[in-house]
C-alpha cells in the first residue's frame, strides 16, 4: 500500500511538468497577446509592441518557459498582469473559495446520492426505483445555467428566502458563508445526483445478484446486516471511483455556476487568465487544479482499496 | 502662432443669431457655448436673448425631470458593474468597469453634463485664441489630491506629457495624435495651463474632458501603481478593492465640491460596486434587491428588469454605434453601389425594435445626426427599398445576386444584428454568410492581420463619442488608426480638416452638411442606429447624473427610506 501511494505520488511530478508545458503551448495559440489585452483595442500597434517587449513576451517560447519554470519551482510565482496582484495569494484565495463550494456540495451530494441510489437498488423495479431513476436522470440533463436561473428567480427574486449571490457581504462571520452556498450547491446536486446515484444503484443491484448476497439472505441474516456488511461495502467501489473523478470538475470546472452566482472561484479565474494571456496566473491555476484532481483520485483509489481486499492485495 | 484673443462675446452673439435665424436649437447653443468655454451666466444671458426661439433648452436628467424629494444625507448605495478587465490604471483604462471606478476617484479638466455638454471641473474656464490652435485653461484653486498634495498646473502638464508618451500605452494617444504633441502643454502659472496645438482644433475641449477617459488628472509624481495608491481629486476614495468581487468607495471628506445650497458633496457616505460579469446574473442582482442601481442595463436579456415595477429606468440618448464596415479594398465592396445596396436593404426601425425595444435613435449612415449631435444637418432618411437595392446591385454588376461574408464577434448584440442583416439582405439577392468568432479572436493580431480592421465586412462596437468629429477622426480619414473600411476620400479629408479648424458656427454647419452628404453617398460604413443607454435603479434612488454608463456621477445622488 505504501509503495502504491509512493509510486502514485512520484508520477505526479512528470505529469505536472507535462501539464505546464501543454498550458504554455496552448496559451501561445490562443488569439491575441498580452500587450493588447493590457492596453485595449484603442492603443496603437507601436504602443502594444513597446509593452510586449518590456514584458518579454516577444522572446522565443522555450526561453519564456524556462524563465517561468525556474521562477515557479523556486516559489516566485510572479504578479498577475491581468489583476495586478501577486499570483500565489490570488490563486490560493480563489482555490479556497472553490474548495469550500466543492466541499459543501460534496457533503450534500455524496450521502444523498448514495442513499437514493442504494434505496432504489434495494427496491429494484419498484415504483420508487422508477421514480428515482427517471427524476434523477431528468435533473442531470438540465444544464446548470437553466436550473441556476430558475432557482434564483424562485428563491432569491420572488420569495427572498436565499441570497442571489454566493458570497456574503464583507465582514460577515465565516459560518454565514454556508447559507450563501445553499443555492449554488443545488444545481450541482441536480447534476451529480443522477450520475453518482445511478452508480450506487447499479452497484447495489449487481451485488444483490451475487451468490454471496443470496447466501446471506438464505442464511436468514437480518436485512440491515446484509446491507451494511455485504452490499454497501462492495456496491460502493465504483461509486467512490466516480466521486473521485468528479472532484476535479467540482473545483475547477464550475465556470457557469461561478458566473451566475457571482462566486470568485478558480474556474473563472482560469478562463479569464487564458483570454487575457496572463500565463503566470493561468499556469498557477491549472497546476493547482491538476494537483487536487490527482490527489482526489489517489484518495478515491485508497478508499476503494480499503473497501475491497482484492484491489488492496493487487496493489 | 496667432496670438489673437478669441472674442467670446462676439461668438456668443453669433450663436444667438444662429438660433434666431432657426439654424440652431437652444440645446445646440448650450453645447457649442460650452465648447468655447462660455460661463454659465454668459450662456444663460444668451438663452434669454434667444427668447422662445429654438425649442427646449435642455434635456433634463430623467430622474431630475421628476420633482425630487428632499435630499437625504448619508447611506450606502450598491451598484452592479462589470469587473474591470485588468488592474486599474487611469492612464490605460478602456473598459466600463475601470472607467466607472476611475471617474469616482479622479477628475478631469472638464466634465460632461447629462446632455453631453461640457461643464467646468478642475478647469474653471477655457479660451481658444482666434485661430483655434492655442487653448488657455484656468484651473480651479484650493483643490487638493486625496493624499493632501495641492492640485496645480504642473500636475496637468505631467498628466498630458505622460499619456502622450508612447511608453505609457495610453489609448488617449490615438485621439490626441496629430493635435497635441508631447512638451506642448505649458504651465503659465500655478493655475493656468496653455495647450499649444499642432493644428487648429475647434473640438479640443472634448479631448481633455471626461469623454477622453485616459486624461484623468493625476499628481505629477504618479508612479503607475494606482491600486496601491489610488490618488485623485475626486469626491470618492477607494477604501477597499477585491479583485473580481467588489470595490468600496467612501466619501472624500476634503472634497472641494459643494451643491447649490452650499452643502458639502457627496451626499452619500459610501458606494459599493459589486462586480458581476454575466449580464443575466447582474440583472438578477438588481431584481432581487441585492443592489440599488445598474449603470448600464443591456436591452437584450434585460427585458424583465426594464419592466420591473419596483425599478425606474433612465434612458440616455448616446452616440454609441455598431459600425457595419465595408472594406473598400476588398471585393465586392470597392463599388459604392454595393455598399449602398446593403444600406437600402435594412429596415432600421425594425432593427431598433428587435435589438433595443425601439429605444435607440435611428441613423442614416452619417455621423452628423441631429438627434444625437445637436447642431448637425439633418440627413436624408434611408428607408428599406428593395427595388433600389436590386437596381444598385445590377449597376455593381451583380444582377443575379452576390455572396458576401460578414465577420462578427460573439459580443453584446452583435450576433443578433448580424442575423438581422443576413435576413434583410437576402430578398435583394445579397447572400450574407456570417463568420462569428470570439471577442478575443476578433481583436487579435496586428493592424495588418486583425479581423476587425481587415475583414471584408464586419461589425465593430463603439461606445459613445462626444462629437461627430471624434468618430470621423477615428475611422473615416486616410490617417485614421481604426478604419475598418479603409475608405480614402481626399475631398472628405480636406473638408474635415477645415471643419475641425473653424469655430464659426455657420461655416461649420455648411461644412458638416457637405461632409455628411459625402459620407452618406459613399457609405463606407452603415450607421443604422445610435444606441440609447439604459440605467436602472430602485425607486428610492435619486439624482444620479452623467451621460451614459461610463460617467456614473453619484456626487449628488441620495436615497430615501
Amino acid at each position: 500500500m505504501v509503495r502504491f501511494i509512493g509510486r502514485r505520488l512520484a508520477l505526479m511530478v512528470p505529469t505536472l511538468v507535462l501539464v505546464s508545458i501543454l498550458v504554455f503551448g496552448l496559451a501561445e495559440v490562443l488569439p491575441g497577446n498580452l500587450g493588447r489585452s493590457i492596453l485595449g483595442p484603442y492603443a496603437t500597434q507601436q504602443q502594444v509592441n513597446i509593452l510586449n517587449h518590456q514584458l518579454g513576451v516577444d522572446k522565443p517560447l522555450y526561453k519564456r518557459y524556462g524563465i517561468w519554470f525556474e521562477h515557479f519551482v523556486t516559489g516566485h510565482w510572479g504578479t498577475s498582469l491581468e489583476l495586478g496582484s501577486p499570483v500565489l495569494p490570488t490563486v490560493m484565495r480563489a482555490l479556497g473559495n472553490s474548495l469550500l463550494l466543492a466541499g459543501f456540495a460534496l457533503v450534500i451530494i455524496v450521502p444523498t446520492s448514495i442513499l437514493v441510489g442504494v434505496f432504489a437498488g434495494l427496491r429494484r423495479d419498484s415504483f420508487f426505483d422508477r421514480l428515482i431513476t427517471v427524476s434523477s436522470l431528468s435533473m442531470t440533463v438540465i444544464p446548470e445555467f437553466v436550473s441556476g436561473v430558475i432557482l434564483i428567480v424562485v428563491f432569491a427574486v420572488s420569495l427572498h428566502w436565499l441570497p442571489v449571490s454566493a458570497m456574503p457581504p464583507q465582514g460577515a462571520p465565516f459560518i454565514e458563508r454556508f447559507y450563501y452556498l445553499i443555492l449554488p450547491a443545488i444545481p450541482l446536486m441536480f447534476l451529480e445526483l443522477g450520475y453518482i446515484g445511478r452508480m450506487a444503484r447499479a452497484g447495489t443491484v449487481q451485488v444483490l445478484s451475487m451468490p454471496y448476497a443470496r447466501t446471506a439472505v438464505l442464511k436468514g441474516l437480518p436485512r440491515r446486516r446484509i446491507v451494511f456488511n455485504h452490499v454497501l461495502r462492495n456496491a460502493l467501489v465504483p461509486t467512490v471511483t466516480v466521486i473521485g473523478s468528479q472532484v476535479g470538475w467540482l473545483i475547477g470546472g464550475l465556470v457557469v455556476i461561478e458566473y451566475l452566482f457571482v462566486y470568485p472561484g478558480i474556474g473563472n479565474m482560469m478562463v479569464n487568465a487564458a483570454q487575457f494571456h496572463d500565463v503566470p496566473l493561468l499556469e498557477a491555476c491549472v497546476l493547482m487544479v491538476a494537483v487536487l484532481y490527482m490527489f482526489s483520485n489517489l484518495v478515491a483509489d485508497i478508499v476503494v482499496a480499503l473497501l475491497s481486499p482484492r484491489v488492496r492485495m493487487a496493489s | 502662432m496667432d496670438g489673437g484673443e478669441f472674442a467670446k462675446e462676439e461668438y456668443g452673439q453669433h450663436l444667438v443669431e444662429q438660433v434666431l435665424k432657426g439654424k440652431m436649437t437652444r440645446r445646440q447653443l448650450l453645447i457649442r457655448a460650452s465648447v468655447v468655454g462660455l460661463s454659465a451666466t454668459a450662456t444663460a444671458k444668451l438663452l434669454a436673448a434667444c427668447g422662445s426661439s429654438g425649442g427646449g433648452a435642455s434635456v433634463a436628467s430623467p430622474s431630475a425631470s421628476a420633482s425630487l424629494p428632499p435630499v437625504v444625507l448619508g447611506g450606502t448605495l450598491k451598484a452592479v458593474i462589470p469587473p474591470p478587465l485588468k488592474a486599474l490604471d487611469p492612464v490605460t483604462i478602456y473598459d466600463q468597469g475601470g472607467i466607472v471606478l476611475v471617474y469616482q476617484i479622479c477628475e478631469y479638466l472638464i466634465d460632461l453634463t447629462n446632455e453631453n455638454a461640457l461643464t467646468p471641473k478642475l478647469a474653471v474656464s477655457w479660451t481658444p485664441n482666434a485661430k483655434g490652435d492655442q487653448w488657455t485653461f484656468k484651473l480651479r484653486e484650493g483643490v487638493t489630491f486625496n493624499d493632501g498634495s495641492p492640485f496645480e498646473a504642473a500636475d496637468v502638464v505631467a498628466t498630458f506629457d505622460r499619456i502622450l508618451n508612447p511608453k505609457s500605452g495610453s489609448g488617449a494617444l490615438a485621439a490626441l495624435g496629430g493635435i497635441l504633441s508631447p512638451g506642448n502643454t505649458v504651465a503659465v502659472d500655478t493655475h493656468t495651463v496653455q495647450f499649444n496645438l499642432d493644428k487648429p482644433f475647434a473640438d479640443f475641449p472634448y479631448l481633455v474632458s471626461a469623454s477622453s477617459y485616459n486624461t484623468a488628472i493625476l499628481p505629477r509624481n504618479y508612479d503607475g501603481n494606482f491600486l496601491k495608491k489610488p490618488v485623485g481629486t475626486g469626491a470618492w476614495m477607494l477604501k477597499s478593492y477585491v479583485t473580481n468581487q467588489r470595490a468600496v468607495m467612501v466619501k472624500n471628506p476634503h472634497y472641494w465640491g459643494k451643491d447649490a445650497q452650499g452643502r458639502q458633496l457627496p451626499y452619500l457616505d459610501e458606494v459599493i460596486y459589486v462586480f458581476v460579469t454575466d449580464t443575466a446574473a447582474a440583472n438578477l442582482q438588481l431584481q432581487s434587491g441585492a443592489v440599488d442601481v445598474q449603470p448600464q442595463t443591456v436591452f437584450q436579456g434585460g427585458q424583465a428588469v426594464l419592466s420591473d415595477p419596483n425599478l425606474r429606468v433612465d434612458v440616455y440618448p448616446s452616440s454609441g454605434i455598431r459600425e457595419l464596415a465595408f472594406n473598400v479594398n476588398k471585393t465586392p465592396w470597392q463599388d459604392k453601389n454595393m455598399r449602398q445596396a446593403v444600406a437600402y436593404c435594412l429596415d432600421r426601425p425594425a432593427i431598433n425594435k428587435a435589438l433595443y425595444g425601439g429605444r435607440s435613435n435611428l441613423g442614416y449612415d452619417t455621423f452628423w445626426e441631429p438627434t444625437v449631435f445637436p447642431g448637425s444637418p439633418t440627413p436624408p432618411v434611408r428607408a428599406q427599398d428593395y427595388a433600389k437595392a436590386k437596381q444598385l446591385l445590377s449597376a455593381a454588376g451583380h444582377p443575379n445576386g452576390v455572396d458576401v461574408t460578414l465577420t462578427v464577434s460573439n459580443y453584446l448584440e452583435n450576433p443578433a444584428y448580424a442575423q438581422l442583416i443576413q435576413a434583410m439582405c437576402k430578398p435583394a439577392g445579397i447572400n450574407v454568410k456570417i463568420n462569428e468568432m470570439s471577442y478575443n479572436a476578433f481583436y487579435a493580431g496586428s493592424n495588418t492581420t486583425t479581423p476587425w480592421l481587415n475583414a471584408p465586412m464586419d461589425i465593430v462596437e463603439w461606445g459613445s463619442r462626444p462629437t461627430p468629429g471624434v468618430y470621423a477622426q477615428a475611422m473615416l480619414l486616410p490617417s485614421s488608426a481604426w478604419s475598418s473600411s479603409h475608405w480614402n476620400n481626399q475631398e472628405f479629408a480636406n473638408l474635415f480638416s477645415q471643419y475641425e479648424s473653424t469655430t464659426d458656427e455657420a461655416t461649420r454647419f455648411n461644412l458638416a452638411s457637405k461632409l455628411s452628404a459625402i459620407q452618406q453617398d459613399e457609405t463606407p460604413i452603415v450607421v443604422a442606429f445610435f444606441i440609447s443607454q439604459l440605467r436602472t435603479q430602485k425607486k428610492n434612488v435619486y439624482n444620479i447624473q452623467g451621460p451614459g454608463s461610463f460617467y456614473f456621477n453619484v456626487n449628488q445622488a441620495y436615497m430615501t427610506k
